[in-house]
C-alpha cells in the first residue's frame, strides 16, 4: 500500500468549503493557544473580541470602516493573481495613490469643496495604477520578475514619502510628527449616516468589487486575464497579447490599491502620514486567497478581517494581550487554508503496489 | 583632510562593506541552495526575521551567544520546514507560501516581543553583541588586517561558506543531485531516489544559513531586537541570487556591491558632507536592484534553474 497524490480533474467544491472551515476553526484553536501562553482568560478575550467587532451598531460601523481599504486591496490583488501575476506591491501602490491624491489636493486646495472628489478619486487610481503599471511594464518588456520589483517598489515609495513628510514640502510645520497638515473639512469623504465614521468609501469599495467581478466574468479583458492565468503559453497561441495584458492588469490592480490609499487619506486619517495603512496591502493578499480570488467573496472576507482588527483592539484593552496577535493569526489562517485547499485540487488515495 | 584621516575613512568604509555583506551573503547562499533544488523560497525575509528574533531571545535569556545562534538555526529551520512542506509535499503555489511565511514571522515575532519585552521601565532590552574577533597575525597586516580580519565570528563563517557551498553544490554527490532537482527532477525519481527528501534537505539547510544571517543582525551587530529588523534584506538576498547568476562567486560579488553602497551611504551621512536627504540613500539599493534586474534580462547565459518554482509530479512531463 502506498499513499499517492493525484490531480483532480476539476476543483472540488466540497473540499473548498471544508478547507475554509478548517482554517477558521484551526486558527481559533491557535489563537486560544497563543492567548493561553500569555495567561489571559481565553473566554474573556474571545468575548471582548466579538463584542468589539460586532457587539453594537458602533462596533459594526468600525468594522466596516476598517474593511473598506481591505476590500479594495483584496480585489486589487485578485485582478493580478487571476492572471498569475504576483503583485506583492499593493502596499506601495496604496501609498502611491494616497500621495497622488494628496498632491492634487495640495495644488487645487479646498476652494471648490466636494467637486474636487472625482478628481481625487481619479488621482488615487492613477497614482497607484502607474506605480503598479511600472512593474507590469518591466515584466512584459524586460521579463523582470514582478514579485521582486513590486516588493522593491514598496520600499522605494516608503522612503520617498518619508522624505516628503520629514523634510519635504508637505511637512506640517506646526506638528512634531512627520505628517501633512489636516485636510480641510469640506473635502472629507461624506459620511453615510451622520454620527458615524463610516463614509461613502465603503460603498465605493463594494461597487468596485462588483465591477471587478463583472469585468472578470463578462468582459473580453476578463477572459484574457483568466486565460493568461490558466495557461500563459496556450493563450499566446490564441492571439492574446500577453505583454499588453500584463501591463493592463497591473494598471488596474495598482489603481484599485491606490484608491484604497486615497480613501484612507480623505475618509479616515484626513491627512497623509506613514500611518495610513496598517499593512492593508499585505492583508489584501491573505483576503484574496481566502476568498478564492472571487471579488464578491472578498467583500465578506474583508469584513471578517476588519472585525479581526477592531476586535483585537478591544481584546487588548480588556485583557492586555497585544493586538498584533491578529496579524499572527491572519498568517496562520492563510497557511492552514493553503494546506487544506490542497485537497480541492488533489485527491489522496491508497493504492496497492503492483 | 589630512592623509591619515582619509586613510582611516577608506579603511572604515571597506570594513563596513564586509560587515554589511555578511547577512546578505548568508541569506543569498541559503536561497541559492534552495533554488538549485527547484524551490523558490520567497519567505527569506521571514525566515531571516525569525532567525534574528530567536537569536536575540536565546542570547537574552541564556547570556550565551552560542545558545542564541543555535536557537536562531532552530527557528529558521522551522520556518523553512513550513516552506518546504507546503511546496514539496502539498505542492501549494510557492509565491503565496513564501508570503504567508513572511507574514507569520512578522506577526509572531512582534507579538512575542511585545509579550515578553514591553512594559519594562528600562526601555528596550539589550544584550552584549558578539565581540570582535581579531585574527592573530592576519589582523596586523596593514590595510588588509583591519578590513578583513578584524570582524565578528559570523562574518568569517559567511565568507568561508562561499567556497564551502560551491564545493557542496559542484563537487559532492548530494550537491549534484540537488542541482539536478532544479533542472530535471525526473532523473532523480527514475533512479529510485527520493525527490522529496532531497528537497527537504536543501530547503532546511538553506533556511539555517538564512537564519544565521538574521542572527548576525541582532546578536552580531546591535545587541537588540527591533520589529522588522531585517528591513528588506531578505528580499535583497533574492535579488543578489539573480544578480549573481545562481553561482556562489557571483553572489559574493553582488553582495559586496550592495554592501559597499550601503557602507558608503553610512559614511557620507556620518561625516555629513552632503545635504541630500538621507532617504535617497536608504531607497537607493532597491532602485539599483530593479535596474540590475532590468540590465540582466536577456543578457548572457542564465543559470536560473529550469524548474524553479514548479512542483514535481510523478508522471508529468
Amino acid at each position: 500500500m502506498s499513499l499517492t497524490i493525484e490531480k483532480r480533474l476539476a476543483p472540488s467544491k466540497k473540499w473548498m468549503v471544508l478547507s475554509i472551515l478548517f482554517a477558521l476553526v484551526g486558527s481559533a484553536i491557535a489563537s486560544a493557544l497563543l492567548l493561553r501562553v500569555t495567561g489571559a482568560d481565553v473566554g474573556v478575550a474571545f468575548a471582548a473580541f466579538f463584542d468589539g467587532a460586532f457587539g453594537s451598531s458602533r462596533a459594526i460601523n468600525k468594522t466596516l470602516l476598517r474593511a473598506t481599504p481591505l476590500i479594495l486591496t483584496g480585489i486589487a490583488v485578485t485582478v493580478a493573481f487571476r492572471a498569475k501575476i504576483w503583485n506583492i506591491g499593493a502596499e506601495g501602490q496604496l501609498y502611491a495613490g494616497a500621495m497622488a491624491s494628496y498632491w492634487i489636493y495640495f495644488i487645487i486646495g479646498p476652494d471648490i469643496g466636494l467637486f474636487i472628489l472625482p478628481v481625487l478619486f481619479l488621482a488615487g487610481f492613477a497614482g497607484g495604477g502607474l506605480y503598479g503599471g511600472l512593474a507590469g511594464f518591466l515584466k512584459s518588456r524586460f521579463q523582470v520578475n514582478e514579485v521582486l520589483t513590486t516588493v522593491m517598489l514598496n520600499y522605494v515609495i516608503t522612503y520617498f514619502m518619508s522624505y516628503m513628510l520629514v523634510s519635504g514640502p508637505w511637512r506640517d510645520p506646526a506638528s512634531y510628527y512627520a505628517q501633512t497638515p489636516r485636510i480641510d473639512k469640506s473635502v472629507w469623504l461624506p459620511k453615510i449616516m451622520s454620527g458615524n465614521k463610516l463614509h461613502i468609501g465603503f460603498i465605493i469599495a463594494v461597487l468596485c468589487a462588483i465591477a471587478v467581478y463583472i469585468m472578470l466574468t463578462r468582459s473580453s479583458l476578463g477572459y484574457e486575464i483568466r486565460a493568461v492565468g490558466h495557461n500563459t503559453r496556450t493563450s499566446m497561441f490564441k492571439g492574446i497579447n500577453i505583454g499588453r495584458t500584463a501591463i493592463l492588469v497591473m494598471l488596474i490592480s495598482g489603481g484599485l490599491a491606490g484608491l484604497a490609499g486615497m480613501i484612507e487619506v480623505f475618509g479616515v486619517s484626513h491627512r497623509l502620514s506613514a500611518e495610513i495603512s496598517h499593512g492593508y496591502g499585505f492583508t489584501g493578499i491573505i483576503i484574496a486567497m481566502l476568498a478564492i480570488l472571487n471579488p464578491i467573496a472578498i467583500i465578506f472576507v474583508a469584513i471578517l478581517f476588519g472585525a479581526f482588527y477592531v476586535g483585537g483592539l478591544t481584546m487588548q484593552v480588556a485583557t492586555g494581550v497585544p493586538s498584533v496577535i491578529t496579524s499572527a493569526i491572519e498568517a496562520i489562517i492563510l497557511l492552514l487554508f493553503l494546506s487544506a485547499s490542497t485537497l480541492t485540487r488533489f485527491q489522496i488515495t491508497w493504492k496497492d503496489k503492483t | 583632510m589630512s592623509e591619515l584621516f582619509q586613510e582611516t575613512i577608506i579603511i572604515s568604509i571597506f570594513a563596513a562593506t564586509i560587515r554589511i555583506a555578511t547577512p546578505l551573503i548568508l541569506a543569498a547562499l541559503g536561497e541559492l541552495i534552495t533554488e538549485r533544488a527547484g524551490i523558490l523560497n520567497l519567505g527569506v525575509e521571514g525566515t531571516m526575521l525569525m532567525g534574528a528574533f530567536m537569536a536575540f531571545v536565546g542570547a537574552y535569556f541564556s547570556d550565551s551567544i552560542v545558545i542564541g545562534i543555535i536557537l536562531a538555526m532552530i527557528g529558521s529551520a522551522l520556518m523553512s520546514f513550513i516552506t518546504v512542506f507546503m511546496a514539496a509535499t502539498l505542492k501549494v503555489e510557492q509565491v503565496v507560501t513564501g508570503l504567508a511565511v513572511n507574514l507569520l514571522a512578522a506577526g509572531m515575532t512582534i507579538y512575542i516581543y511585545k509579550l515578553f519585552f514591553s512594559g519594562g521601565a528600562g526601555g528596550f532590552p539589550t544584550i552584549d553583541p558578539m565581540p570582535t574577533l581579531a585574527l592573530p597575525l592576519l589582523s596586523k597586516i596593514p590595510y588588509i588586517g583591519p578590513i578583513f580580519f578584524t570582524q565578528k565570528a559570523i562574518t568569517y563563517i559567511a565568507f568561508f561558506m562561499i567556497p564551502a557551498v560551491w564545493f557542496f553544490l559542484y563537487r559532492t554527490k548530494w550537491g549534484l543531485e540537488i542541482r539536478c532537482l532544479g533542472e530535471n527532477p525526473k532523473v532523480i525519481d527514475t533512479k529510485g531516489m527520493s525527490v522529496t527528501v532531497r528537497q527537504y534537505f536543501a530547503v532546511i539547510m538553506g533556511g539555517v544559513l538564512i537564519g544565521l544571517g538574521g542572527a548576525f543582525l541582532t546578536i552580531g551587530l546591535v545587541g537588540r531586537f527591533v520589529p522588522e529588523i531585517t528591513a528588506g534584506r531578505g528580499w535583497l538576498a533574492l535579488v543578489i541570487v539573480i544578480a549573481g547568476n545562481w553561482r556562489p562567486s557571483g553572489i559574493l560579488l553582488a553582495a559586496l556591491a550592495f554592501a559597499f553602497l550601503e557602507a558608503l551611504q553610512l559614511q557620507i551621512q556620518g561625516i555629513g558632507v552632503t545635504h541630500l536627504p538621507y532617504q535617497i540613500f536608504l531607497g537607493l539599493p532597491y532602485v539599483i536592484a530593479i535596474v540590475l534586474m532590468v540590465l540582466k534580462s536577456g543578457k548572457g547565459r542564465s543559470e536560473e534553474p529550469a524548474r524553479l518554482g514548479m512542483p514535481y509530479f510523478r508522471g508529468e512531463r
